[in-house]
């Protein structure tokens, strides 16, 4: 288990991280996301090491991860960088045997990922001479090159086609199902929602939700859509709030009344063709939370 | 399946990345052209100022022919060529004035050397000492004197001290291209380190080295694989030089040569590491290429002042005060202690003294440097302030 703990963090006067902690478990996909300056980076600079912090640690498998350990993290930085005058398969070979791996697995694992992500006829390539999309996936290699034991990937969607990221999406499923720890950040919250077994929300350097999706839903008022009775049936209803009115759609928030005297009342207003609970997306709840909303 | 990486395989695989990569890149070949062409043009250079003016061609009208045995006799000592034109006054004034003779020398009432505009020295000087002596001479035969054995009383002979070094033109030469080669080398690679960090800065993937190696191995890496192609190009140079002076018999003295060779990779090699951690350094207190410019060209002034005082001061004063005071100033010594060493006046005593000095330089200035590389390097935007590059 990889274990954030704690972690302070000030540049100047101004503090980047307070007490942020949380945990991603080996066969998990952990999605971390907030707004630009929230601390996403920060912190995962302090994972790789490559930030020291001012206060907290980072345990790696109950220990304080040390160089050794970090060596075995597949890293993607948000700025994204690699020799632009080096060859595709040579520089990943290199980064590879930079993170300790011998030179014959070294060239193997190149081949096995570079043909994975589809790049694999452009290793004698110059990295500059690479469309973006196609260096955005010689970047992801480099991540994964090594075998990796834990996965921390900064933004890896931002700018790929959805070809590319739908085989993204699929690598770092299949790392996690491999039992790697994956966590990665994003602004793109339908795609974390639909590959995160757990989120974590980050706002103005403190944690402000972690756990699953229904999990953070589950802290929220209960609301209820229902479909079918005529305008302004449930307007003088106890117990619940109008959220939405929509055509023949009704949003209600529960305050007191159950989802049985609900369904009762719409039966009795008129035929009802559609009653089910309304599941709002990681949107909206990231929404509420970061705007100060209780979750 | 990874096994674990120590700090010499990590070290080891930076340097080896930077060692192919300079080597399999175009500059490296062109810079040897570049530097073979320049000592190519240095010597023809060289070789034609030496002929230009070591010889003359003289118009002699009949009337002061009586001197030109003795004309020919002179120039032949002191190594210089004397063409000689019999022509009548007014013929050699003419090709005086076209330019087709150096100067006219003639007899009437006392001896005239007419030139267009100016007549060099060093034919003044001979013609007047020919003229002068045969004047004397027939001054003392006319006395029942033998000119000859007054010559002999009045010779002065000339002695050293020490043996007189056989190998003194080669020793020269050696020293000034042995000069040349460090500065250029040092230059070259010095900057090649500055470049090659802020490459790394501005590319970004500096983040991704730091995550798995130590600041202090990737810039090891990177001094010893450039400073290995930097050595690796002297070398060349070297060897080239050596056996083309061999073969076209202009080095003569190959035992001096080697010594040269080998005083010069060993101030290359402490040069490299002085001047390649302030360079390091320097890069990675910026972000582009185009800012590394300001930075780096005070730099330029330590390495330029003592190889100017090497190639100019030097080969005319080899004991020079000024010069041995300097050769034993850390930043000074890499390109002015070889240049004394060649020229033979450095004593061993006091190139271990400079090696020591430097070597202690190099201590205190890569720590210094490391320091600041592992501070700014990651920094990106503005160029990183003094203050915090220094702190901690």
């Amino acid at each position: 288990m990889l274990d954030i703990g704690g972690l302070h963090k000030r540049f100047g006067s101004r503090t980047a991280l307070e007490d942020v902690t949380f945990a991603v478990r080996p066969g998990e996909v952990f999605g971390f996301v907030g707004s630009n300056g929230a601390g996403k980076t920060t912190t995962m600079r302090i994972v790789l090491g490559v930030l020291s912090a001012d206060g907290g640690e980072v345990r790696w498998q109950g220990t304080a991860i040390d160089a050794e350990a970090r060596r075995r993290i597949g890293y993607m930085p948000e700025e994204r960088g690699l020799y632009p005058k080096m060859k595709v398969g040579e520089q990943l070979a290199y980064l590879a045997r930079l993170h300790g791996m011998p030179a014959a697995d070294a060239t193997a694992a190149v081949r096995r990922w570079t043909e994975r992500l589809g790049v694999a006829e452009r290793v004698n390539d110059e990295v500059q001479k690479l469309s973006l999309g196609n260096q955005q996936r010689v970047q992801l290699c480099a991540a994964l090159v090594h075998d990796p034991e834990i996965l921390v990937l900064d933004e890896p969607f931002s700018g790929l086609d959805p070809t590319a990221v739908e085989v993204m999406s699929a690598v770092l499923r299949d790392k996690a199902d491999e039992g790697v720890p994956v966590v990665f950040s994003s602004h793109q919250l339908d795609l974390v929602e639909r590959l995160c077994d757990r989120v974590g929300i980050i706002a103005a350097g403190r944690m402000v939700a972690v756990g699953t999706v229904s999990e953070l839903r589950s802290g929220g008022v209960e609301r209820i859509d229902v479909v079918g009775p005529p305008p302004d049936w449930a307007r003088d209803l106890a117990g619940v709030r109008i959220v939405a009115q929509e055509g023949a759609r009704t949003r209600l928030e529960l305050d007191g009344a159950t989802d049985q005297d609900v369904l009762k009342a719409a039966l009795a207003a008129g035929p009802v063709h559609e009653f089910a609970p309304y599941r709002p997306p990681l949107t909206e709840l990231y929404r509420d939370v970061v705007s100060g909303g209780v979750p | 399946m990874n096994g674990g990486l120590s700090a010499g395989q990590a070290v080891g695989l930076v340097a080896k990345r930077e060692f192919s990569t300079q080597v399999r890149s175009k500059s490296f070949a062109i810079g040897i052209v570049i530097s073979l062409v320049i000592f190519g043009i240095y010597a023809l250079i060289f070789q034609f100022i030496g002929d230009e003016t070591s010889s003359d061609s003289l118009g002699v009208t009949p009337a002061a022919q009586p001197v030109v045995p003795a004309l020919q006799q002179a120039a032949a000592a002191s190594g210089r060529t004397l063409t000689i034109t019999d022509v009548s006054a007014s013929e050699g004034a003419a090709q005086v004035q076209a330019g087709d003779l150096d100067a006219l020398l003639d007899r009437g009432a006392g001896w005239t050397l007419t030139g267009q505009d100016a007549v060099g020295s060093e034919l003044q000087t001979l013609l007047s000492t020919v003229v002068r002596q045969s004047t004397l001479d027939q001054a003392l035969q006319a006395a029942g004197q033998n000119p000859a054995t007054v010559a002999a009383s009045g010779t002065v002979t000339v002695t050293t001290l020490e043996p007189e070094d056989p190998e003194r033109g080669q020793r020269l030469a050696l020293a000034i291209v042995t000069s040349v080669l460090l500065f250029m080398s040092l230059i070259g690679y010095g900057s090649a380190v500055a470049q090659g960090v802020v490459e790394e800065k501005s590319s970004r993937v500096v983040e991704l080295l730091l995550s798995t190696i130590k600041p202090i191995h990737l810039l090891a890496g990177k001094v010893l694989g450039l400073g290995a192609v930097g050595l690796l190009q002297l070398l060349i140079l070297g060897a080239i030089g050596v056996v083309v002076g061999s073969v076209t018999g202009l080095l003569s003295a190959p035992s001096a040569a080697a010594g040269a060779l080998v005083a010069a990779v060993i101030w290359y090699l402490l040069g490299f590491f002085l001047y390649a951690s302030v360079y390091a350094a320097a890069g990675s207190m910026v972000s582009r290429q185009e800012e590394l410019q300001s930075l780096v060209a005070p730099i330029m002034f330590p390495l330029l002042l003592p190889f100017i005082f090497a190639v100019s001061v030097l080969p005319g004063d080899p004991r020079n005060t000024l010069g041995t005071v300097l050769s034993f100033v850390p930043f000074f010594s890499p390109t002015l202690m070889p240049a004394r060493q060649a020229l033979g006046v450095a004593p061993w005593w006091q190139v271990l003294i400079a090696i020591v000095l430097t070597l202690a330089t190099i201590v205190a200035v890569v720590a210094v440097a490391a320091r600041i590389y592992r501070n700014s390097v990651l920094r990106t935007g503005a160029r990183v302030s003094w203050a915090e590059a220094l702190r901690g």
